[in-house]
């Protein structure tokens, strides 16, 4: 099949969505968006974590935070921003390595050069996370 | 078979699940040119809706078969294609093209596209620009190419191959008209011979030269192609933008980091040098500026480049130039027993493989059918266990377990060795040390960067600050390096990484490099 077939076949699929489109009531597909993907670990950022977001992954992992406080449930401090922060597809399964108690994570961020703000950090991972 | 790029490994695997005897020969490392540097993607190419639906049909179906045996490796990519006033296709078009896309997306196992208003394709990315009137949205797939390179050499390897990287052919046996072998160079130094009824030439943008060896002339029109490395994901959803030029650029959402490309450039240049220029940098920048306006706030790690092994076509602008390949059996010019793979693109490779294969085994008189479609890769003869439960049992961190498997499937205990995981070599990623060992001692990898394309080594945000030196002495300790090779290894190492990371650094970027040389202790000197 040629180009001029490709393009005849795509102009008639564009005249029936256009019709579709006039007698049907379009609903939202947002939910269904969110819910296709779910378990694929693709959920949005809320607006004010993503005016933040930049800040939220500026970690270098020079591990001074560590200097300063110890660990995040079993998971040791840089590798909450510089690991964790990446946003895993699958972050979701590793859920219970950040259950647990938090340490002073504003001292912590206190000792970052780049200032990664470990208390913004933590709740982000663990919304994503948990979903 | 010469080149050990996902279409050579491709074969390789292919002619040994026939029964095939098959050497194995990549001058540099598993995956390390034009596969490396693709957009990491098994895509069923909308793109090609607007030339030839035939062509979407059959990439549509291969990369649901790649979906299918190399389960571990895939993850789902799910786009927004945000429109624009201005843009060349308006909502309606956009919409029309994903909704012919949506007949052939259950081929490869992907949901159908959804529309967004402009507000709510704002709650889904809330980054994008208040300038956009609306959005769809298209699934394609996530693979990590290096894994799935080595998947594919270790598969052939299990059949019977033998597979050499850092081994380069430096001639074809030739027996008058005929090539009846070739002669390699080890990396030791070494020259060797070896005898073949067939040689394939797989050598992707090298192919005019490794055929050139034969007197042949196989004519491409070499393109290159950049993408920007941002070690964590900006966005869960990957965004796609329209260029100054009228292209379409994609920021691809994977596994734990971002890809944002590609140019595509008639490329004349040294192909074993490949120059990220500021200026291609800045022209995707300025693209996805205008739809994420906040993305010159992100701090890139580094810059990949490669260069597409594009079939010739005179007066055609780049972009325009097809994606397709070409088997061509040389003795129709007189050259007997030599066959080339030219063209194509990653989501096809196990099709080129295929088709490749058949001229090999026509040419042999070998009767034998292809089963690549349905052999499942090492790691996914079976369903992988919960990470968590890995995890537990070994003693590792469960994002660990989550990598581990993601790159092993369910050998990831017996990269293990048996549950005895050691420390976090790499924290970023994270690799254990008994995986790195592993690496070496089973999956041939000879340096750092090898490490880095076999299991991620140095791919985080620190680009290996936190790494290098310690991952040198588990490599070294393995190939019996002295402490100085083990110094001159991580540094060589840092000096390469360098390359691709100098034309992204921004103001952030130059502070955490000054950070990373202290912290390296003279690796950089």
């Amino acid at each position: 099949m040629g180009r001029t077939d490709s393009l005849a076949k795509l102009a008639l699929a564009y005249g029936v969505h256009l019709a579709r489109r006039r007698l049907s009531r379009p609903r939202s597909q947002l939910d269904d968006l969110f819910d296709t993907y779910a378990t694929d670990g693709i959920r949005a950022l809320q607006p004010a974590e993503r005016e933040r977001h930049p800040h939220l992954v500026g970690c270098i992992n020079c591990g001074l935070c560590a200097l300063a406080a110890g660990r995040i449930g079993q998971t040791r401090l840089p590798d909450l921003a510089s690991s964790y922060m990446r946003l895993y597809a699958r972050l979701g399964e590793a859920s219970s390595d950040i259950e647990g108690d938090a340490p002073d994570l504003e001292a912590a961020a206190s000792a970052c050069p780049v200032g990664v703000p470990l208390v913004e950090v933590a709740a982000i991972v663990r919304r994503m996370t948990t979903g | 078979m010469i080149g050990g790029g996902v279409t050579g490994a491709g074969v390789a695997r292919d002619l040994s699940l026939r029964g095939l005897s098959v050497l194995l020969l990549e001058k540099g490392d598993w995956g390390a040119g034009t596969t490396g540097g693709s957009s990491w993607m098994i895509h069923g190419g909308p793109r090609y809706l607007e030339f030839d639906w035939d062509t979407t049909r059959l990439s549509t179906q291969d990369a649901g078969y790649i979906v299918s045996i190399a389960r571990n490796l895939v993850y789902r990519v799910v786009f927004i294609i945000p429109v624009l006033p201005h843009d060349k296709n308006n909502i309606e078009r956009m919409e029309t093209a994903m909704e012919v896309y949506d007949r052939f997306q259950p081929l490869k196992k992907a949901h159908p596209h959804r529309r967004l208003t402009a507000e709510e394709a704002r709650q889904a990315e809330p980054g994008l620009t208040p300038d956009v009137i609306g959005a769809v949205t298209m699934e394609e797939w996530g693979v990590d190419p290096h894994r799935l390179v080595y998947a594919n050499v270790e598969d052939a390897v299990a059949h019977g191959a033998r597979a050499l990287n850092h081994t380069e052919v430096v001639d074809l046996v030739r027996d008058g008209g005929k090539v009846i072998g070739v002669r390699y160079r080890a990396a030791d130094g070494a020259m060797s011979e070896a005898r073949a009824r067939v040689v394939v030439n797989a050598t992707g943008p090298w192919s005019p030269r490794t055929s050139g060896l034969a007197g042949l002339k196989v004519e491409l029109r070499p393109a290159k192609g950049i993408h920007i490395v941002y070690p964590h994901r900006i966005s869960n959803f990957s965004i796609s933008a329209e260029s100054v030029d009228g292209r379409d650029l994609l920021m691809v959402s994977h596994a734990g980091f971002t890809l944002l490309g590609t140019t595509d450039d008639d490329y004349y240049g040294d192909l074993d040098s490949v120059d990220v220029l500021e200026d291609e940098v800045d022209y995707l920048l300025q693209a996805f500026e205008r739809v994420f306006p906040s993305i010159r706030d992100y701090r890139p790690v580094r810059a990949t480049a490669a260069v597409r092994p594009t079939l010739f076509k005179w007066r055609r602008y780049e972009d325009e130039l097809s994606r397709r390949y070409q088997v061509i059996d040389h003795a129709a010019e007189g050259v007997e027993g030599f066959v080339t793979i030219a063209g194509g693109k990653l989501s096809m490779y196990r099709l080129m493989a295929e088709q490749t294969s058949d001229a090999v085994c026509r040419k042999l008189g070998h009767q034998a059918p292809c089963t690549t479609a349905t052999s499942p890769l090492p790691g996914n003869e079976s369903e992988m266990e919960p990470a968590a439960e890995l995890a537990r049992r070994c003693g590792i961190p469960a994002l660990a377990a989550v990598k581990l498997q993601s790159r092993h499937g369910t050998q990831a205990e017996k990269v293990l060795d048996g549950g005895r995981a050691g420390r976090l070599v790499c924290r970023c990623e994270p690799i254990t040390e008994a995986e790195l060992a592993y690496s070496t001692r089973h999956e041939q990898v000879r340096s750092l960067a090898d490490a880095f394309r076999r299991v991620g080594l140095a791919a985080g945000p620190c680009a290996g600050a936190a790494c290098v030196m310690r991952a040198a002495e588990v490599i070294g300790t393995e190939l019996g390096w002295s402490a100085s090779q083990r110094f001159a290894a991580a540094r060589e190492f840092v000096r390469g990484a360098w390359l691709g990371r100098a034309p992204v650094l921004g103001h952030a970027g130059w502070a955490q490099e000054e950070l990373a040389q202290g912290a390296m202790r003279g690796l950089f000197n």
